[in-house]
Protein backbone atom coordinates (compact mmCIF):
# COMPACT_ATOMS: atom_id res chain seq x y z
CA UNK A 1 0.00 0.00 0.00
CA UNK A 2 2.69 2.00 1.14
CA UNK A 3 4.68 1.41 -2.04
CA UNK A 4 1.89 1.99 -4.24
CA UNK A 5 1.19 5.39 -2.92
CA UNK A 6 4.37 6.29 -3.04
CA UNK A 7 4.81 5.37 -6.80
CA UNK A 8 1.79 7.20 -7.56
CA UNK A 9 2.98 10.48 -5.71
CA UNK A 10 6.10 10.43 -8.25
CA UNK A 11 4.15 9.86 -10.89
CA UNK A 12 2.45 12.94 -10.50
CA UNK A 13 5.43 14.97 -9.21
CA UNK A 14 7.74 13.63 -11.97
CA UNK A 15 9.37 16.87 -13.81
CA UNK A 16 7.90 17.37 -17.15
CA UNK A 17 9.42 20.25 -19.73
CA UNK A 18 6.27 22.96 -19.68
CA UNK A 19 7.65 23.25 -23.40
CA UNK A 20 9.04 26.25 -25.49
CA UNK A 21 6.13 28.14 -25.87
CA UNK A 22 5.88 28.61 -21.87
CA UNK A 23 9.08 29.88 -21.71
CA UNK A 24 8.95 32.48 -24.56
CA UNK A 25 5.46 33.49 -22.83
CA UNK A 26 7.42 34.15 -19.34
CA UNK A 27 10.89 35.54 -20.95
CA UNK A 28 8.14 38.02 -23.22
CA UNK A 29 6.26 39.22 -20.36
CA UNK A 30 9.18 39.94 -18.37
CA UNK A 31 10.45 42.37 -21.73
CA UNK A 32 6.92 44.09 -21.39
CA UNK A 33 6.49 44.87 -17.77
CA UNK A 34 8.60 48.10 -16.99
CA UNK A 35 11.56 47.45 -13.84
CA UNK A 36 10.04 48.33 -10.63
CA UNK A 37 12.04 50.31 -8.39
CA UNK A 38 12.11 49.87 -4.85
CA UNK A 39 9.88 52.26 -2.86
CA UNK A 40 12.74 53.36 -1.26
CA UNK A 41 15.02 54.31 -3.67
CA UNK A 42 11.85 55.80 -5.76
CA UNK A 43 12.12 58.48 -2.78
CA UNK A 44 15.31 58.92 -2.88
CA UNK A 45 15.12 59.95 -6.43
CA UNK A 46 12.25 62.27 -5.73
CA UNK A 47 14.07 63.87 -2.76
CA UNK A 48 16.97 64.57 -5.24
CA UNK A 49 14.89 65.87 -7.87
CA UNK A 50 13.23 68.14 -5.78
CA UNK A 51 16.83 69.64 -4.16
CA UNK A 52 17.97 70.39 -7.91
CA UNK A 53 14.94 72.23 -8.60
CA UNK A 54 14.82 74.12 -5.10
CA UNK A 55 18.79 74.99 -5.68
CA UNK A 56 18.04 76.12 -9.63
CA UNK A 57 15.13 78.10 -8.20
CA UNK A 58 17.47 79.66 -5.40
CA UNK A 59 20.02 80.37 -8.13
CA UNK A 60 17.71 81.83 -10.78
CA UNK A 61 16.02 83.92 -7.80
CA UNK A 62 20.04 85.66 -6.69
CA UNK A 63 20.84 86.11 -10.01
CA UNK A 64 17.82 87.81 -10.59
CA UNK A 65 18.56 89.94 -7.31
CA UNK A 66 22.37 90.63 -8.05
CA UNK A 67 21.24 91.66 -11.96
CA UNK A 68 18.79 94.13 -9.86
CA UNK A 69 21.44 95.25 -7.65
CA UNK A 70 24.13 95.72 -10.05
CA UNK A 71 21.47 97.55 -12.75
CA UNK A 72 20.57 99.66 -9.46
CA UNK A 73 24.04 100.69 -8.58
CA UNK A 74 24.85 101.69 -12.45
CA UNK A 75 21.63 103.82 -12.64
CA UNK A 76 22.77 105.67 -9.72
CA UNK A 77 26.66 105.92 -10.40
CA UNK A 78 25.42 107.46 -14.13
CA UNK A 79 22.83 110.07 -12.39
CA UNK A 80 25.31 110.73 -9.59
CA UNK A 81 28.01 111.56 -12.91
CA UNK A 82 25.16 113.57 -14.87
CA UNK A 83 24.42 115.62 -11.78
CA UNK A 84 28.08 116.63 -11.81
CA UNK A 85 28.62 117.20 -15.44
CA UNK A 86 25.59 119.62 -14.96
CA UNK A 87 26.55 121.74 -12.09
CA UNK A 88 29.92 121.61 -13.63
CA UNK A 89 28.23 122.66 -17.15
CA UNK A 90 26.62 125.51 -15.09
CA UNK A 91 29.36 126.33 -13.43
CA UNK A 92 31.93 127.25 -16.58
CA UNK A 93 28.77 128.85 -18.24
CA UNK A 94 28.55 131.33 -15.46
CA UNK A 95 32.19 131.77 -15.17
CA UNK A 96 32.28 132.88 -18.70
CA UNK A 97 29.32 135.39 -18.22
CA UNK A 98 30.84 136.43 -15.64
CA UNK A 99 34.22 136.98 -17.48
CA UNK A 100 32.40 139.12 -20.08
CA UNK A 101 30.47 141.33 -17.68
CA UNK A 102 33.85 141.59 -15.83
CA UNK A 103 35.57 142.47 -19.24
CA UNK A 104 32.48 145.18 -20.38
CA UNK A 105 32.32 146.85 -17.04
CA UNK A 106 36.67 147.24 -17.07
CA UNK A 107 35.97 149.45 -20.46
CA UNK A 108 33.09 151.21 -19.07
CA UNK A 109 35.29 152.37 -16.05
CA UNK A 110 38.40 153.29 -18.08
CA UNK A 111 36.08 155.28 -20.48
CA UNK A 112 34.33 157.28 -18.07
CA UNK B 1 30.49 100.19 -38.35
CA UNK B 2 27.22 100.82 -36.12
CA UNK B 3 29.55 103.07 -33.94
CA UNK B 4 30.14 105.05 -36.61
CA UNK B 5 27.00 104.64 -37.64
CA UNK B 6 25.78 106.29 -34.49
CA UNK B 7 28.16 109.00 -34.69
CA UNK B 8 27.17 109.90 -37.83
CA UNK B 9 23.19 110.17 -36.62
CA UNK B 10 23.87 111.93 -33.60
CA UNK B 11 25.86 114.54 -35.30
CA UNK B 12 23.59 114.96 -37.90
CA UNK B 13 20.11 114.99 -35.76
CA UNK B 14 22.57 117.67 -33.27
CA UNK B 15 22.73 119.46 -35.84
CA UNK B 16 19.00 119.78 -37.33
CA UNK B 17 18.44 120.86 -33.90
CA UNK B 18 17.80 124.57 -33.85
CA UNK B 19 20.26 126.21 -31.24
CA UNK B 20 22.64 122.87 -31.66
CA UNK B 21 25.99 123.19 -32.78
CA UNK B 22 28.36 120.52 -34.54
CA UNK B 23 31.66 121.00 -32.10
CA UNK B 24 34.99 119.61 -34.09
CA UNK B 25 37.00 116.94 -32.62
CA UNK B 26 39.08 118.59 -30.20
CA UNK B 27 41.30 115.09 -28.76
CA UNK B 28 44.34 116.99 -30.67
CA UNK B 29 43.74 119.62 -28.18
CA UNK B 30 42.89 117.70 -25.18
CA UNK B 31 46.37 115.67 -25.55
CA UNK B 32 47.96 118.97 -25.03
CA UNK B 33 45.86 120.72 -22.11
CA UNK B 34 47.05 120.49 -18.49
CA UNK B 35 43.25 120.82 -17.77
CA UNK B 36 40.15 119.76 -19.83
CA UNK B 37 36.30 119.68 -19.27
CA UNK B 38 34.26 117.65 -22.00
CA UNK B 39 31.11 117.46 -21.07
CA UNK B 40 28.23 116.10 -23.44
CA UNK B 41 24.89 115.92 -22.15
CA UNK B 42 21.50 114.89 -24.21
CA UNK B 43 18.06 115.13 -23.38
CA UNK B 44 18.00 111.70 -21.69
CA UNK B 45 20.97 112.48 -19.69
CA UNK B 46 19.62 115.65 -18.72
CA UNK B 47 16.42 113.77 -17.70
CA UNK B 48 18.82 111.09 -15.43
CA UNK B 49 20.79 113.79 -13.79
CA UNK B 50 17.37 116.04 -13.16
CA UNK B 51 16.40 112.56 -11.51
CA UNK B 52 19.39 113.17 -9.29
CA UNK B 53 18.40 116.73 -8.15
CA UNK B 54 16.60 116.54 -4.80
CA UNK B 55 13.94 118.79 -5.44
CA UNK B 56 12.83 119.42 -1.30
CA UNK B 57 16.74 121.58 -1.60
CA UNK B 58 16.52 125.08 -3.01
CA UNK B 59 19.99 124.55 -4.69
CA UNK B 60 19.24 121.14 -6.59
CA UNK B 61 15.51 122.70 -7.11
CA UNK B 62 16.65 125.86 -9.28
CA UNK B 63 19.29 123.50 -11.39
CA UNK B 64 16.16 120.55 -11.76
CA UNK B 65 14.05 123.80 -12.89
CA UNK B 66 16.97 125.37 -14.67
CA UNK B 67 17.55 122.27 -17.03
CA UNK B 68 13.91 121.15 -17.46
CA UNK B 69 13.76 123.36 -20.54
CA UNK B 70 16.53 122.12 -21.85
CA UNK B 71 18.04 119.91 -24.82
CA UNK B 72 20.91 119.44 -24.28
CA UNK B 73 24.61 120.56 -22.57
CA UNK B 74 28.14 121.10 -24.38
CA UNK B 75 30.63 122.13 -22.88
CA UNK B 76 34.31 122.21 -23.76
CA UNK B 77 37.24 123.80 -21.80
CA UNK B 78 41.12 123.73 -22.33
CA UNK B 79 43.91 125.56 -20.29
CA UNK B 80 47.28 124.90 -21.43
CA UNK B 81 50.37 125.62 -19.95
CA UNK B 82 51.88 127.87 -22.26
CA UNK B 83 50.26 130.60 -24.36
CA UNK B 84 49.05 129.87 -27.82
CA UNK B 85 48.88 126.06 -28.19
CA UNK B 86 45.36 125.70 -29.48
CA UNK B 87 44.88 126.15 -33.06
CA UNK B 88 42.41 129.42 -33.95
CA UNK B 89 41.05 127.08 -37.21
CA UNK B 90 39.28 125.04 -34.37
CA UNK B 91 37.23 127.72 -33.01
CA UNK B 92 36.75 129.27 -36.27
CA UNK B 93 34.56 126.53 -37.49
CA UNK B 94 32.36 126.74 -34.70
CA UNK B 95 32.17 130.59 -35.71
CA UNK B 96 31.11 129.80 -38.99
CA UNK B 97 28.30 128.05 -37.98
CA UNK B 98 27.05 130.87 -35.56
CA UNK B 99 26.63 133.15 -38.67
CA UNK B 100 23.67 130.86 -39.35
CA UNK B 101 20.05 132.17 -39.53
CA UNK B 102 18.97 132.41 -36.19
CA UNK B 103 22.10 133.03 -34.19
CA UNK B 104 22.42 136.30 -33.15
CA UNK B 105 25.42 137.92 -31.44
CA UNK B 106 24.32 139.04 -28.04
CA UNK B 107 28.10 140.56 -26.39
CA UNK B 108 31.22 140.65 -28.36
CA UNK B 109 34.48 141.57 -25.38
CA UNK B 110 38.18 141.59 -26.24
CA UNK B 111 40.21 142.55 -23.79
CA UNK B 112 43.71 143.60 -25.03
CA UNK B 113 46.14 143.22 -22.27
CA UNK B 114 45.10 140.28 -21.43
CA UNK B 115 43.62 139.10 -24.95
CA UNK B 116 40.86 137.31 -23.80
CA UNK B 117 38.15 136.98 -25.99
CA UNK B 118 34.50 136.48 -25.12
CA UNK B 119 31.51 136.01 -27.19
CA UNK B 120 28.25 135.13 -26.39
CA UNK B 121 25.72 133.75 -29.03
CA UNK B 122 21.73 133.32 -28.62
CA UNK B 123 20.01 131.84 -31.21
CA UNK B 124 16.21 132.85 -31.38
CA UNK B 125 13.30 130.44 -33.12
CA UNK B 126 9.66 132.00 -33.37
CA UNK B 127 10.82 134.89 -30.53
CA UNK B 128 12.31 132.34 -28.31
CA UNK B 129 15.90 131.69 -27.21
CA UNK B 130 16.56 127.92 -28.47
CA UNK B 131 20.03 127.99 -27.69
CA UNK B 132 23.07 130.19 -26.26
CA UNK B 133 26.56 129.40 -27.59
CA UNK B 134 29.36 131.21 -25.63
CA UNK B 135 33.52 131.57 -27.03
CA UNK B 136 35.92 131.98 -25.08
CA UNK B 137 39.49 132.38 -25.19
CA UNK B 138 42.81 133.82 -23.67
CA UNK B 139 46.22 132.85 -24.29
CA UNK B 140 46.09 129.40 -22.17
CA UNK B 141 42.47 128.39 -22.62
CA UNK B 142 39.82 127.95 -24.77
CA UNK B 143 36.46 127.37 -23.52
CA UNK B 144 33.26 126.64 -26.05
CA UNK B 145 29.61 126.36 -24.63
CA UNK B 146 26.72 125.24 -25.82
CA UNK B 147 23.24 125.17 -24.45
CA UNK B 148 20.27 124.01 -26.27
CA UNK B 149 16.54 124.44 -25.43
CA UNK B 150 15.25 127.39 -24.17
CA UNK B 151 17.97 129.11 -22.09
CA UNK B 152 17.29 131.47 -19.25
CA UNK B 153 20.28 133.83 -18.21
CA UNK B 154 18.23 135.04 -15.33
CA UNK B 155 17.23 131.42 -13.65
CA UNK B 156 21.05 130.75 -14.60
CA UNK B 157 21.92 134.20 -12.47
CA UNK B 158 20.09 132.37 -9.75
CA UNK B 159 22.69 129.86 -9.19
CA UNK B 160 25.18 132.23 -7.98
CA UNK B 161 26.94 131.22 -5.35
CA UNK B 162 26.10 127.89 -5.22
CA UNK B 163 27.82 124.39 -6.21
CA UNK B 164 30.72 126.52 -6.73
CA UNK B 165 28.88 128.95 -9.58
CA UNK B 166 30.85 132.18 -9.42
CA UNK B 167 29.15 135.15 -7.90
CA UNK B 168 28.14 137.31 -11.15
CA UNK B 169 27.93 141.38 -10.29
CA UNK B 170 25.54 142.17 -12.62
CA UNK B 171 23.77 145.46 -12.75
CA UNK B 172 20.81 144.24 -11.07
CA UNK B 173 22.72 142.89 -7.96
CA UNK B 174 24.23 146.42 -7.86
CA UNK B 175 20.87 148.39 -7.46
CA UNK B 176 19.43 145.65 -5.35
CA UNK B 177 23.12 146.17 -3.13
CA UNK B 178 21.68 149.83 -2.72
CA UNK B 179 18.28 149.63 -2.24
Amino acid sequence: MSNELNDRLRAALRPVDPGESFTQGVLARIASEPARVPAAAHRAMRMLELRWLSGALLAVVATGFLVAHQWRAQHAQQGQEARRQVIEALRVTSQKLDLAYRIVKDKEHSGA
Amino acid sequence: MTGWFAVASANIAAAATPGALQLPNFDAIASKAAQTVDISLDTSLLGIAAGFMDSSKPDDAAVKEIIAGLKGVYVRSYTFNGDFQYPETDIDSVRKQLSAPGWQRLVAVHNSPDHSNVDIYICMVQGRASGLAIIASHPREFTIVNIVGSVDLQKLHQLQGKFGIPQMQLPDDKAAGNK
